[in-house]
């Protein structure tokens, strides 16, 4: 019997992974535009009006993902039950070490959260972004205020990125498998998802 | 060096546009084909191509009729939104005097200026570079007076140290707008009527949304950002990973 079980589709990875390429891309050339502090980036595009180029462009593609990674999972990520609000009663235990897992469903409250707050997010970042495509066009106040927001869900979005790797990678142990080639060990289905677990344990193992 | 600024006094100006003139002249700037759309006024609005302008406001009627010439320009704010939004730093940069001068070889054509002005000033060339009145630095370097400052025959527009300009006018009692405003803008109007006549702002400020995107989202965002990595590596090395337990994978479920 094998220890993995499957978690992520071809389709999920790739659009997971296109995403998080698109994301940098416009994180680096967003930075550029952002502080002066951060202008030099522009130079790893080849100049500001590149720059500018890669990180429209990026955009298109970010969203794209964005939207079909949200649906690809939106049956599992819209549902929250009790299990779930006892999840974020106790932090997802990330407060204290050795707790006991709460059951969970293919993905945690918190994930769920996050895949929530992701669309949103890219939703709004891409609305501002089409206003300020080109900042003469539309009307002023829409555009200062379409500036002001797309500044304030980069820097929101920034902070979810830094937690989600976090807990993707060395937080969460053996998370990364399945968005990398697809499985993860059935001892972390058990630990983390046990829910999902015993759904899918019998039908594909 | 003394701050230096303009004194426009309102009441003094024919509406003749030597200023207009004497700017295009000396930036080398080219005339804008134009319509006649029922006004002396002409263009309608800046372009890329005029850095001055006179406004012509008609107010009233018959006998309380008075046409009111207002020339409109960069004010060289004190705290200048356009400067706040550019990217390219030194692409809008202040002169030694105070004015506000602009670098098309550091502008990277984001628009960004005209959004972060609260006078709708800035404006982009044919290669999408900004252009708007620099305050002649070159010549107020060399210790000259602003082309159109010059080119003024009523002495309704003048140039010098800021503090006696502000003397000079309020010697005359004249009302002055943008003493305080923004810093101080460093082209006021000793004005004729009020702030609303020549459809200008009471009290002028950086829009909303650009003072909350530049002064407060952008400095938390950056302290967010490293707080997020600290939280998360005091975290692994406090709390620590969820470790999976290595032998127990084959033991079927729960
Ligand atoms: C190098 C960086 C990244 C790594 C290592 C990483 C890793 C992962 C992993 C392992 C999962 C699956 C979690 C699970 O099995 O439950 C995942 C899901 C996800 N990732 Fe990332 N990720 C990265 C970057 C990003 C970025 C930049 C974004 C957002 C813009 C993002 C958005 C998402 C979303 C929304 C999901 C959840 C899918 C869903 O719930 O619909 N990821 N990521
Ligand atoms: S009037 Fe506009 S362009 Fe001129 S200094 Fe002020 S903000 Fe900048
Ligand atoms: S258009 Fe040029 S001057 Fe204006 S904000 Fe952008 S880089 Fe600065
Ligand atoms: S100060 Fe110079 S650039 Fe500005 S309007 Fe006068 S002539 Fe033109």
């Amino acid at each position: 019997m094998s220890n993995y079980i499957k978690r992520f589709s071809a389709f999920d990875r790739v659009v997971h992974w296109v995403l998080a390429v698109a994301f940098f891309v416009l994180v680096f050339s967003g930075l550029g535009l952002f502080a002066h502090t951060f202008f030099n980036y522009f130079d790893f595009f080849g100049g500001p009006e590149q720059g500018i180029l890669a990180h429209k462009i990026a955009g298109i593609v970010f969203l794209i993902t964005s939207v079909l990674l949200f649906f690809a999972h939106a049956r599992e990520t819209c549902r929250f039950d009790s299990d779930d609000g006892k999840w974020i009663g106790a932090c997802g235990g990330y407060l204290k070490r050795g707790g006991k897992e709460i059951p969970q469903g293919k993905f945690n409250a918190g994930q769920k959260l996050f895949a929530l707050f992701s669309i949103v997010a890219a939703v709004v970042l891409g609305l501002t972004g089409f206003v300020i495509w080109d900042p003469t066009a539309m009307d002023r106040g829409l555009t200062q205020f379409s500036l002001m927001l797309h500044g304030l869900f980069f820097v929101l979005f920034m902070m979810g990125a830094v937690v989600h790797i976090y807990l993707a990678t060395i937080g969460n142990p053996g998370t990364a498998d399945g968005m990398l080639w697809g499985y993860v060990r059935k001892v972390w289905a058990k630990k983390h998802a046990s829910k999902w677990y015993k759904e899918v344990a019998g039908k594909d193992v | 060096m003394t701050r230096k600024a303009f004194m426009i006094d309102t009441s003094r100006c024919t509406a003749c546009r030597s200023c207009q003139v004497a700017c295009k002249q000396w930036n080398k700037l080219p005339a804008d084909a134009e319509v006649n759309r029922g006004s002396y006024e002409n263009p309608a609005q800046l372009t890329p191509h005029l850095y001055n302008k006179i406004e012509f406001v008609e107010k009233g009627d018959g006998q309380d009729f008075q046409w009111l010439f207002f020339n409109k320009r960069c004010l060289h704010c004190g705290e200048a939104g356009c400067i706040k939004v550019c990217p390219s730093a030194g692409a809008l940069y202040r002169t030694a005097e105070g004015l506000v001068g602009f670098d098309q070889e550091k502008c990277i054509s984001c628009n960004y200026c005209v959004n972060g002005c609260p006078f709708d000033v800035p404006r982009y060339d044919a290669n999408n570079k900004v252009t708007k009145c620099h305050g002649c630095f070159d010549r107020v370097a060399a210790g000259l007076q602003p082309a159109c400052v010059k080119a003024c025959p009523t002495a309704s527009l003048k140039f010098g140290d800021r503090d006696k300009l502000i003397a000079e006018a309020k010697a005359g009692g004249k009302r002055i707008y943008g003493e305080q405003a923004l810093g101080g803008l460093n082209a006021m109007y000793a004005m004729d009527g009020t702030p609303q006549d020549y459809n200008l702002a009471e009290n002028p400020s950086i829009p909303q949304s650009i003072f909350l995107w530049k002064d407060v989202i952008k400095p938390l965002g950056i302290l967010g950002f490293w707080g997020s990595v600290g939280a998360a590596m005091l975290h692994y090395v406090t709390v620590g990973p969820k470790q999976l337990e290595d032998d127990i994978d084959d033991q079927g479920g729960e």
